[in-house]
């Protein structure tokens, strides 16, 4: 067996592979640009140039002399015909360019032409002038004209300061104290897929081919935007080429694209490109972080302060708040927390991989790893000391917490033990050798979910469901789940999703599709197990009088305990019927009543982290070694091990996968990303893929994902927490730990370069 | 078409639409030899006129006419109606539209079509055989999970499958080197080494 496909320990489901890996491999896997649309005509938008001011002219004359173009729409066509965009929700921003003459970020659009060729629209985006009134822009943190403003007065959307006990005596009083402040940048999602919208309209209906993670909500969305009545649009969006949340709200652009669609006459596609992406797709905002932490001389830790700041735009108070997952990481004596946003002249931040967790966590392990320096105790039994079956704000208790499991299963995996704890005491020539560890953590979540199955009475089963597949394995798990709850071969399980027209499904963030959709199918397969199973306890056969209890779908066949058994095929003739369809709507303990038909109005209704009664999270650990070069201080990570705890896995080699990529976007966070920002001009100046660094295969080498077994049914009736951002959280830390143990120098703002280490 | 006044004198430079300056460096010299060889007289004079190129792509004639600006994937894409190659960032930098030319793995994003004349260019519809087996190269990713949102994919499984003819997959540490001009943001890359050096074998054996 690879290393592809770990073996299932308890609790695990087999490591089926994934059952579009052909259409992947072969290049058939139909990606929202791909689409094949007849007398299609090409958009490219124009977009600013200032971050601030207004347009005083826009000279549109010399990209209408470029032959080929078909129209050009500014804010002069365009003002008053859209509704503004609804933040918060599906939509990215509340900004609406080419309804005004505003400037509220650099590269905000401005214009957009069609063109009958791709290249003619290039030409002519590139011909339009603009005539600004500029103002001097305020980029970032410190820029003079940004405005601060306490997150839980500025957004709904978070809920409040955590806090537990008297933190300012708790930290005044303990014998061993830290008080530091850590930094993460901003950075981009760049996924390799660029952003695209292809609209394509048949008479008042509009079909929307474009790559998102909210198709239900994307459809409500546009149809607010377009004035249209929700049922006329349709979002595609089989295939998406990665994600990591920058597809999941809906940007100013599909609009926008969709009504040119409509005036011109044509279908319009619109492939953005990836210098403009960086200014009209959400990103990763930068955060400040100060931790104060206070210590017994045994390693308890009497109090906690974490106070956050984050940029967002001027009109959208956009905040990710990791302190709720932070002031309930550890046994806290006592805990203090503060979030602010500082509203700068940028677009609107939105999510990214682990939006709270990446940040707020990177700066409470990297302080975990300096208190444990300060008290001289090694970091894993730091953890230990501090480990806690109850979360220290609302006294509640965690539903699973395998956190320990993961520390020891990883240490020995890694060879922790070997490690010689003096810094600066490991070296192999011309390279000193250090090594970290850090928590992995990230909240379960569970949403509403819908599905519809139609099974035939040859077993085949056709799955619908809106999810979406963004490289989870999502398809590929639901029709794992079906397989089992009916008992019929994978191969004969069809899956479709990634399409508006198919029952709703939960926005493909907060690591919620497995859950969701295991569970909606679980519900469904219910109920068709209940039809055959009354239908053949009735019917002459060898079933007849069979406890309903007692049945099973296996093999192809219906079985009971007590060793009788009925090919499906006959039960089918039982109820003489050829085909069961069933609709199944699964909302989470907990929901409110009106939880699905918000998921058919667009909105999805998590619960699970810290709300209930228990709370929910899964766990990990990570190890890294780092080298780093004595004369050039090249750092290299040769070795990273992480463990993860996450309820049960549904297919091993999709959540060894799915953990991978995590861990190595860690490493990328810790080593190689950031997006610059020229303080002047509020813009972004690394906006290609050239000088936004990502890890290259040459980055990595050994990696090692361990799956600890764990059961936990209060989180999902699949008993599943999500992994997909569990891996990159912690990562940084890690490694960032591992370099103070190689150098002695503490880095507490992200990327480490070899330039911080020069000095 | 009329002639457009603001356009380049030499009508193929990608100037007009290209604003990163460092890609200009790199595609400048490739506009001369695009007007020299493939491009003669009628692009001079009218940047707009169409240009006729033919070329095999995996093994079938095309006879295209092209805007001379057009890029050897967009050719590919928007006028072979072959999307199995990707776009990921029309720069060079990503690798995603890597095909095959003339047996040599090459940026189809950074060459214009028309340079392509009576080239030989194999993408990645043109791997599995006719009867559907998949390609050795295919098979390995399959196998390894070589792969998440598989957009990549293509442009890695061309590229891997010319690393192997190169004769630059004989370890894993000249793998991940030859290998590191294509990204992957899921990050398979463990794994595409893996798949990789299964496929090496299997090639050789085949």
């Amino acid at each position: 067996m690879s290393d592809a496909a770990p073996r299932p320990n308890e609790n695990m489901g087999e490591p089926f592979p994934r059952i579009d890996a052909r259409l992947k491999v072969t290049g058939q896997a139909p990606y929202p640009a791909d689409a094949p649309i007849a007398n299609l005509a090409y958009g490219t938008f124009a977009v600013s140039s200032i971050a601030r001011g207004k347009i005083n002219a826009i000279d549109i004359e010399p990209a209408k002399a470029v032959p080929g173009v078909l129209a050009v729409f500014t804010h002069r066509e365009m003002a008053g015909q859209l509704e503004h965009p609804k933040f918060g929700n599906a939509a990215a921003s509340s900004i609406a360019p080419l309804d005004t003459t505003d400037i509220l970020h650099d590269g905000q659009p401005l214009a957009l032409v069609i063109a009958e060729t791709f290249e003619a629209s290039q030409e002519a985006a590139q011909a339009i002038r603009v005539d600004y009134a500029a103002e001097q822009p305020s980029a970032t943190f410190d820029a003079q004209g940004t405005e601060t403003v306490a997150a839980k007065e500025a957004s709904e959307q978070f809920e409040e300061d955590v806090a537990a006990g008297d933190f300012e005596a708790a930290f005044a009083a303990a014998p061993v104290t830290i008080d530091q402040r850590y930094s993460t940048p901003t950075q981009h999602h760049n996924p390799i897929e660029l952003f695209s919208t292809t609209a394509v309209w048949d008479g008042d209906g509009l079909t929307v081919h474009e790559p998102s993670q909210n198709v239900t909500g994307w459809k409500v969305e546009l149809a607010h935007q377009l004035r249209m009545e929700p049922e006329k649009v349709r979002i595609v969006s089989r295939y998406i080429g990665g994600a990591f949340g920058s597809k999941g709200p809906m940007t100013s652009r599909t609009a926008i694209v969709a009504w040119a669609a409509k005036k011109v006459g044509r279908p319009v596609r619109c492939v953005v490109s990836r210098e403009q992406s960086c200014m009209t797709q959400t990103y990763r905002a930068e955060t400040r972080h100060h931790i104060r932490m206070g210590a017994d001389r045994d390693g308890r830790i009497t109090a906690f302060a974490h106070e956050g700041w984050e940029v967002t735009s001027r009109p959208d108070p956009y905040v990710v708040g990791g302190t709720s997952t932070t002031g309930r990481m550890y046994d806290y004596g006592s805990v203090l927390t503060k979030v602010s946003i500082v509203k700068a002249d940028r677009n609107t931040p939105g999510y990214m991989r682990s939006p709270p967790e990446t940040p707020y966590v990177y700066a409470l392990e990297n302080a975990m790893d300096e208190m444990a320096v300060a008290l001289n105790m090694d970091p894993v039994e730091f953890r230990r000391v501090n480990d806690t079956q109850v979360e220290p704000i609302g006294k509640k208790p965690f539903s699973s917490r395998s956190l320990m499991t993961c520390y020891d299963q990883a240490a020995e995996a890694f060879g922790w033990k070997e490690r010689n704890a003096a810094v600066g005491s490991m070296r192999d020539g011309d390279w000193l050798i250090g090594m970290g560890c850090a928590t992995a953590i990230y909240p379960t979540n569970v949403a509403p979910c819908t599905v519809r199955l139609r099974l035939n009475a040859d077993g085949g089963l056709r799955l619908q469901c809106g999810s979406h597949e963004i490289g989870t394995g999502v398809r590929t798990i639901a029709a794992q789940m079906a397989s089992e709850r009916l008992g019929i071969p994978m191969d004969k399980i069809e899956v479709e999703m990634g399409d508006s027209s198919l029952p709703p499904a939960p926005v493909s963030g907060g690591s919620v599709s497995t859950a969701s959709v295991c569970s909606a199918v679980i519900k469904g397969c219910a109920s068709i197990r209940g039809k055959l199973f009354s239908a053949v306890v009735s019917a002459d056969g060898p079933l007849k009088g069979a406890e309903p209890a007692t049945l099973d779908m296996k093999d192809g066949a219906i079985t009971s305990s007590d060793g009788r058994s009925m090919p499906m095929k006959e039960a089918f003739v039982a109820m003489k019927t050829g085909v069961i369809e069933d609709y199944a709507e699964f909302a989470p303990d907990g929901a409110t009543p009106e939880a699905v038909s918000k998921l058919y109005g667009g909105q999805s209704e998590m619960k699970g982290g810290e709300k209930g009664e228990k709370v929910k999270y899964a766990f990990g650990a990570e190890f890294v070694e780092v080298r780093i070069n004595t004369r050039t201080r090249e750092v290299r990570v040769p070795r990273i091990v992480g463990a993860f705890a996450a309820g049960r896995i549904m297919n091993t080699r999709t959540a060894r996968s799915q953990l991978m990529g995590g861990m190595i976007w860690g490493i990328s966070s810790a080593l190689h990303e950031v997006t610059e920002i020229d303080p002047r001009a509020a813009r972004y100046v690394n906006r290609d893929l050239q000088d936004y660094l990502v890890p290259v295969n040459a980055d990595i080498r050994d990696l090692q994902v361990i799956l600890v077994p764990e059961v936990d049914m209060d989180v999902n009736p699949a008993g599943v927490k999500g992994l997909g951002e569990l891996g990159n959280v912690g990562t940084a830390a890690a490694i960032a730990s591992a370099v103070y143990h190689a150098t002695g120098k503490r880095i507490r703002d992200l990327p480490i370069r070899l330039e911080t280490l020069l000095t | 078409m009329s002639s457009n006044p603001a356009s380049p004198p030499n009508g193929v430079s990608r100037r007009g639409f290209l604003s990163g300056s460092a890609t200009l460096a790199v595609a400048t010299p490739f506009v001369a030899h695009a007007a020299e060889q493939a491009a003669p007289g009628a692009a001079a004079k009218d940047p707009h006129a169409k240009v006729a190129v033919s070329f095999n792509i995996n093994g079938k004639p095309y006879q295209l006419g092209l805007d001379a600006r057009t890029s050897l994937l967009d050719a590919l894409r928007d006028h072979a109606g072959l999307t199995g190659t990707k776009k990921g960032c029309d720069h060079g930098q990503c690798g995603a539209c890597s095909v095959l030319v003339d047996g040599r793995r090459v940026l189809s994003c950074m060459s214009f079509a028309v340079m392509q004349e009576g080239a030989e260019i194999t993408t990645i519809e043109g791997l599995a055989s006719t009867d559907g087996a998949l390609h050795p190269m295919q098979q390995a990713f399959v196998d390894h999970d070589a792969f998440q949102c598989g957009y990549c994919t293509p442009g890695q499984i061309m590229s891997a499958v010319g690393c192997v003819q190169e004769g630059h997959a004989e370890n894993d540490d000249d793998i991940r080197e030859y290998m590191s001009g294509n990204l992957c943001r899921c990050a398979a890359y463990p794994n595409i080494v893996a798949a990789i050096r299964q496929a090496r074998d299997d090639m050789k054996e085949g």
